[in-house]
């Protein structure tokens, strides 16, 4: 699904990703963990397609293709879904309008025809019930007003929507309470497609890159594996264990 | 609703007292418009110019000559190349009593350049005026320019009045939002770009607003 080989990145001339190596697979959900200023949020930057990062070596594939020569638009329309750490509002552009040009560009991208107004209401709301939005939300400007919870569960709405193979979740649980972080956690466990699910509509199982500070988020959404980004690189790579560790010791034993 | 042409000529015109008037100028060429209010009556005023193959300066003045007279103006300016619109606009509150609102929007693309000189005069009789003038611009392009000017003139004092004026550019961060939801930058800078005009629309039959839309999205 997605291959980064010694992937080095920078930011305002900063050396942010010093040889950073990542390999994941269909279906698999990977943690990365790190404390602020690690990297984590750069990758996420850097995958994305951000136009302030720069990435002075190595290579990423995504779905066999050169992923670094794609402009952000295909990457997003070729499955790649950032669920961003700070949602950004858009007075005046309607929720409505913004998903159907959004839905409607990854079918023509995908040679498919675009769904009519009544097909995308349907889809709306099958979405909707699923991440337990209300269709209140979808009627206003894209983020505008929305509390901290809101805006994150109006991300992985946006995910349900657009059925991503591979979604990156930047510290989708910061500034949310237990309440909102357990139903944010388990709309994105629904719109995750197993490869038993996938396989039977002929599409790739979800994969994610799941970034956190904290274990709990990991409780909820079950990582395959779990990474630690210290000084831009990987320094420590384990199972879901690793995560509880981190939580009782802290990063302090991994970064020397 | 009246649609007015401004071809470098003067038009005056007069609301008597209680009446209520619609104008639009759509691609005003140049000249004067200016429109006296007598009591309580309601202007309400459409300046929209959309990629014009003329255009030059357009001045506006409203005196409100008598109590309790309502203004709101609404300008819209799409330029692109080397097009130049010089927009003033001179609202003189001269008893008290009256309201005015003013949101005027430039647009500016290639070489545009937009000029806004907006006075804004409260005699000393004007008391309990409630004033405002809103000036918001985008340059879409590091060659195009824009030049505003509010002046306000205010002699009267138990009286509202506010006065604002930006340019700046689109909200990169929002067009990367988009673009990450698949998006092309065109159709981001489109959609923001409709959504930051739309309310200078406002009041607009639908049709006519609906005219407007389509203008915009052919020449952004």
């Amino acid at each position: 699904m997605l291959k980064i080989e010694n992937l080095h990145a920078s930011v305002g001339g900063k050396e942010i990703i010093k040889g950073l190596n990542l390999h994941i697979r269909e279906g698999e959900i990977h943690a990365l963990m790190g404390r602020n200023g690690a990297g984590k949020s750069t990758l996420s930057a850097i995958l994305t397609g951000n136009p302030a990062y720069t990435v002075t070596e190595g290579s990423i594939t995504f779905r066999g293709k050169d992923l670094l020569a794609m402009a952000p638009e295909d990457r997003a329309r070729e499955g790649l879904f950032l669920s961003f750490q700070y949602p950004v509002e858009i007075p005046g552009v309607s929720m409505v309008n913004f998903m159907k040009t959004a839905v409607n560009e990854k079918r023509k991208y995908q040679g498919l025809e675009p769904l009519s107004a009544s097909q995308f209401l349907k889809l709306k709301r099958e979405k909707e019930a699923l991440v337990e939005i209300s269709s209140k939300m979808q009627n206003r400007s894209v983020n505008e007003g929305f509390s901290g919870g809101e805006k994150k569960k109006n991300e992985v709405f946006q995910m349900a929507m657009l059925e991503p193979c591979l979604a990156i979740l930047d510290e989708t649980d910061s500034g949310l309470d237990v309440d909102a972080l357990r139903i944010v956690a388990e709309g994105f466990n629904k719109i995750r497609k197993t490869k038993e699910e996938a396989h039977a509509l002929g599409q790739p199982a979800t994969s994610a890159i799941v970034i956190t500070h904290y274990e709990r988020l990991l409780e909820y959404i079950r990582p395959d594996y779990v990474h630690v980004l210290y000084n831009g690189q990987i320094v420590k790579t384990g199972t879901a264990e690793l995560a509880k560790e981190i939580d009782e010791k802290g990063f302090d034993w991994l970064e020397h | 609703m009246t649609t007015l042409e401004l071809h470098n000529q003067t038009i005056e015109l007069t609301l008597g007292s209680g009446q209520s008037a619609h104008y639009l100028l759509f691609n005003p060429v140049g000249g004067k418009l200016r429109i006296c209010q007598k009591a309580g009556s309601t202007l309400l005023l459409h300046v929209v110019t959309i990629a014009p193959n003329a255009c030059g300066q357009t001045e506006i003045i409203v005196e409100q000559a008598e109590r309790d007279c309502n203004t709101q103006i609404y300008g819209l300016s799409l330029l692109k190349a080397q097009q130049e619109q010089e927009l003033i606009t001179r609202i003189w509150h001269q008893v008290g009593g009256g309201k005015s609102d003013q949101l005027l929007k430039f647009v500016l693309e290639d070489n545009a350049r937009g000029s806004f000189y907006g006075e804004l005069k409260v005699q000393p009789d004007a008391q309990k005026t409630e004033a405002h003038q809103t000036n918001r611009n985008i340059l879409l392009s590091p060659m195009a320019k824009m030049a505003t000017k509010p002046q306000l003139e205010i002699y009267a004092d138990d009286v509202k009045c506010s006065h604002g004026a930006t340019t700046g550019q689109l909200d990169t961060n929002a067009l990367f939002y988009m673009q990450q939801r698949g998006l092309s930058l065109p159709q981001a800078r489109q959609l923001l770009l409709a959504a930051f005009l739309e309310e200078t629309l406002n009041g607009l039959p639908e049709t006519e607003a609906d005219r407007f839309r389509t203008l915009i999205a052919e020449n952004l």
